[in-house]
């Protein structure tokens, strides 16, 4: 009875076990329609030969686009020297080292033939704007595995089993700063161009413009942050081994919300200047954003929701000060990231341009995913979760009062002021 | 940052040999994929007469058997794109064979590219199914393998037999000029164009003649000839993918004139 008694508590509910069933039931779901999809073939999705991007492509795109935080920090903290926001790098690229490898699984079930996604790094084509973005993806992936190395190493279970292992990966971050620059390097590389994978199209008017690949690096940058920071506070919200400084979240909240509103002048002033003269295919586009079936997902996801609403949140002290508003808004731009990458996607593949002589004519298809396609790309999403979820538990992603102890105060030598 | 000793020189030093190396590694690293193909001795040239075309689409189906097509996908698709003089006028699409090709541009693997003849090829073994290149042809000329091509082909033995490999699931596949009937037909001293064993099965089965195929760098070809004699146009010039398939456009006279006849 007491033997009993004593295992009581461990059978009441818990949130965490319950958090694990939940997202182990999508994984589960996922991993069913992964199969089925590698079994059956695409033919299990709603994608055609006149869209044959769909929601996968945006799960990828948008996946690679959140974790830019990793990248965009570790240049921060490591690169311009803003010591202070160390930690906040540290859950960025854990994310990222998660996002990418989200990308790569839908990835995997999006292209045709998976057995061959190691072409790319075999047989090169260096026009490709999508093999230098295969190729800076796969390497920067393994920076960020690299970069990864010291968090991992905080693993307690693998710490005391393989004691010198864990100390040598976490002698990996003395090279903190040369990732850091590959990972910035790579990753201007790649964000941009996986805009200009779309903006080198001629055959698509409202893709084709250099202004693209500007807009899907900003938004990465923007979105990326957002996420870090979102995540990190939910988890510190939701268990005790998440710890976080807010100091450290409400500056670079509001380092963002300016951000945000540089992102705002780029995409009103793409979409504005898109609105003279018309021009065939582009406008139709155009229409599709504005008037169109996107049209609820660009004014209110992407514009209001997405840039706008949360810009005046982080900027405006009172709300950005307010954990709710604060985090609501982190949230939006996320949210908003992952409209502008679908929306960008599908205003070019919806509309079918003629290749007729003559006037140009314009029509008009529709994409809906299959349930298959939303059943795996959940599985996708639940598998980045879970990771996170594993990396706060075990790995103190998010703790701020963690301090490298590789790091000392650099000396700097004041400089005199002189006075005229 | 005391320990590791890594000053702003040390960075710029690495970065700077890093460049250095990629750049001198793609320098001697001979270039490949879709860079200029040598031209050969033979570009490849079709030419579409409308004012013949009847929109009978035996071009489609005898192209599906040679190729091993399936029925969903035409690698050869005939559109109604108006009347003249109460006669309907067609225009039927195989692929255009761009000379700069969006589709050889943005292939990732180097699966799509040129053959020193013009022909735009697609070597289905290396291909990755990413669908990039059906994103950037601006002719609609790729169809994807969403399912496998089970069985029998419909189209055969009716319409020709298979001469090249059935293409398996998750790859997209267009026309490439009957490549396979061009090398066979040189390869027996035959000319394509004129022989009907090495010219595209399409032209080969056209009733009413509207497809002409020769060697532009023949000036002694039909299509030569017939390029310097009569006006032509070419699909969406003017995204300057200079296509190798050029039409003649519908001529109320001549159409007339083969009601009468």
């Amino acid at each position: 009875m007491k033997a009993l008694r004593a295992k009581l508590p461990s059978l009441a509910f818990n949130w965490w076990l319950a958090w694990l069933v939940f997202l182990g039931l999508f994984l589960a779901g996922g991993l069913t329609a992964g199969i089925l999809v590698f079994w059956k073939g695409l033919s299990l999705t709603n994608l055609t030969d006149l869209v044959p991007w769909g929601l996968w492509i945006t799960i990828d795109l948008s996946s690679i686009a959140l974790s830019a935080g990793a990248f965009s920090l570790c240049a921060g903290v490591y690169l311009i020297g803003l010591k202070r926001y160390e930690p906040v790098a540290r859950t960025a690229t854990f994310i990222g080292l998660t996002g990418y490898s989200m990308a790569m699984l839908s990835l995997l079930l999006d292209i045709g033939r998976p057995d061959r996604f190691w072409h790319a790094m075999v047989y090169w084509n260096k026009h490709s704007l999508l093999w230098e973005v295969t190729m800076c993806v796969c390497l920067y992936l393994t920076v960020l595995l690299f970069e990864s190395m010291p968090i991992i190493a905080n693993f307690e279970w693998l710490r005391k089993r393989f004691p010198k292992l864990t100390e040598k990966m976490s002698q990996v971050h003395h090279y903190a700063p040369y990732l850091a620059i590959a990972g910035l390097g790579l990753s201007c590389l790649h964000q941009s161009s996986l805009g200009a994978v779309y903006g080198v199209l001629k055959a698509r008017p409202i893709w084709y413009k250099p202004g693209l690949s500007v807009l899907f690096m900003l938004s990465a940058i923007v979105g990326g942050i957002a996420l870090t920071l979102f995540a990190s506070m939910l988890a510190s919200r939701l268990t005790p081994k998440a710890r976080i400084n807010d100091g450290l979240i409400e500056r670079l909240s509001h380092f963002l919300g300016w951000l945000l509103m540089a992102y705002f002048y780029w995409r009103a002033w793409d979409t504005l200047a898109m609105t003279y003269t018309y021009q065939p295919g582009r406008t139709e586009g155009l229409h599709l954003l504005t008037s169109g079936p996107l049209a609820f997902n660009f004014w209110v996801g992407e514009m209001l929701l997405g840039i706008f609403l949360p810009m005046v949140l982080l900027l405006w002290q009172k709300t950005r000060l307010n954990p709710f508003w604060r985090m609501l808004a982190l949230l939006m731009v996320a949210g908003g990231l992952v409209a502008y990458r679908w929306d960008t996607n599908l205003s070019g593949l919806l509309v079918v341009l003629s290749y007729m002589p003559g006037e140009l004519g314009v029509g008009y298809t529709a994409y809906k995913p299959s349930l298959i396609e939303f059943v795996a790309g959940f599985g996708v999403i639940s598998y980045g979760l879970l990771a996170f979820s594993l990396g706060v538990r075990y790995l103190r992603v998010v703790d701020h009062r963690f301090i490298s102890k590789v790091h000392e105060p650099v000396e700097v030598q004041a400089v005199e002021s002189v006075t005229a | 940052m005391s320990d590791n000793k890594i000053s702003r020189r040390d960075f710029l030093k690495i970065t700077a040999v890093g460049a250095a190396a990629v750049a001198g590694y793609s320098s001697i690293r001979p270039a490949i994929a879709s860079g200029p193909t040598q031209a050969g001795p033979h570009q490849w040239v079709m030419v579409i007469d409308q004012s013949k075309c009847t929109g009978c689409e035996y071009c489609t189906m005898a192209c599906r058997a040679h190729n091993d097509v399936p029925p969903d996908i035409s690698w050869n698709e005939v559109f109604e794109v108006g009347e003249l003089n109460g006669q309907k006028v067609f225009l039927p699409r195989p692929c255009m064979q761009c000379a700069e090709a969006p589709c050889v541009e943005v292939c990732p693997v180097a699966a799509s590219y040129y053959r020193s003849d013009g022909i735009v090829m697609m070597d289905y073994d290396r291909c990755i199914g990413c669908r990039y290149c059906e994103v950037a042809c601006p002719y609609g000329a790729r169809s994807f393998n969403w399912k496998k091509f089970d069985g029998p082909n419909p189209a055969v033995p009716e319409w020709g037999q298979p001469e090249v490999a059935r293409r398996p699931r998750g790859v997209p596949e267009k026309c490439a000029f009957c490549y396979q009937r061009i090398d066979r037909g040189l390869a027996a001293g035959l000319k394509p164009g004129i022989d009907p064993d090495a010219t595209p099965a399409c032209v080969v089965a056209c009733p009413t003649g509207a497809r002409i195929f020769g060697d532009i760098n023949d000036p002694e070809s039909n299509v030569s000839k017939l390029l310097k004699s009569t006006n032509t146009y070419r699909l969406r010039e003017d995204l300057g993918t200079s296509p190798r398939v050029y039409y003649i456009a519908a001529d109320p006279a001549k159409m007339k004139m083969e009601v009468s006849s």
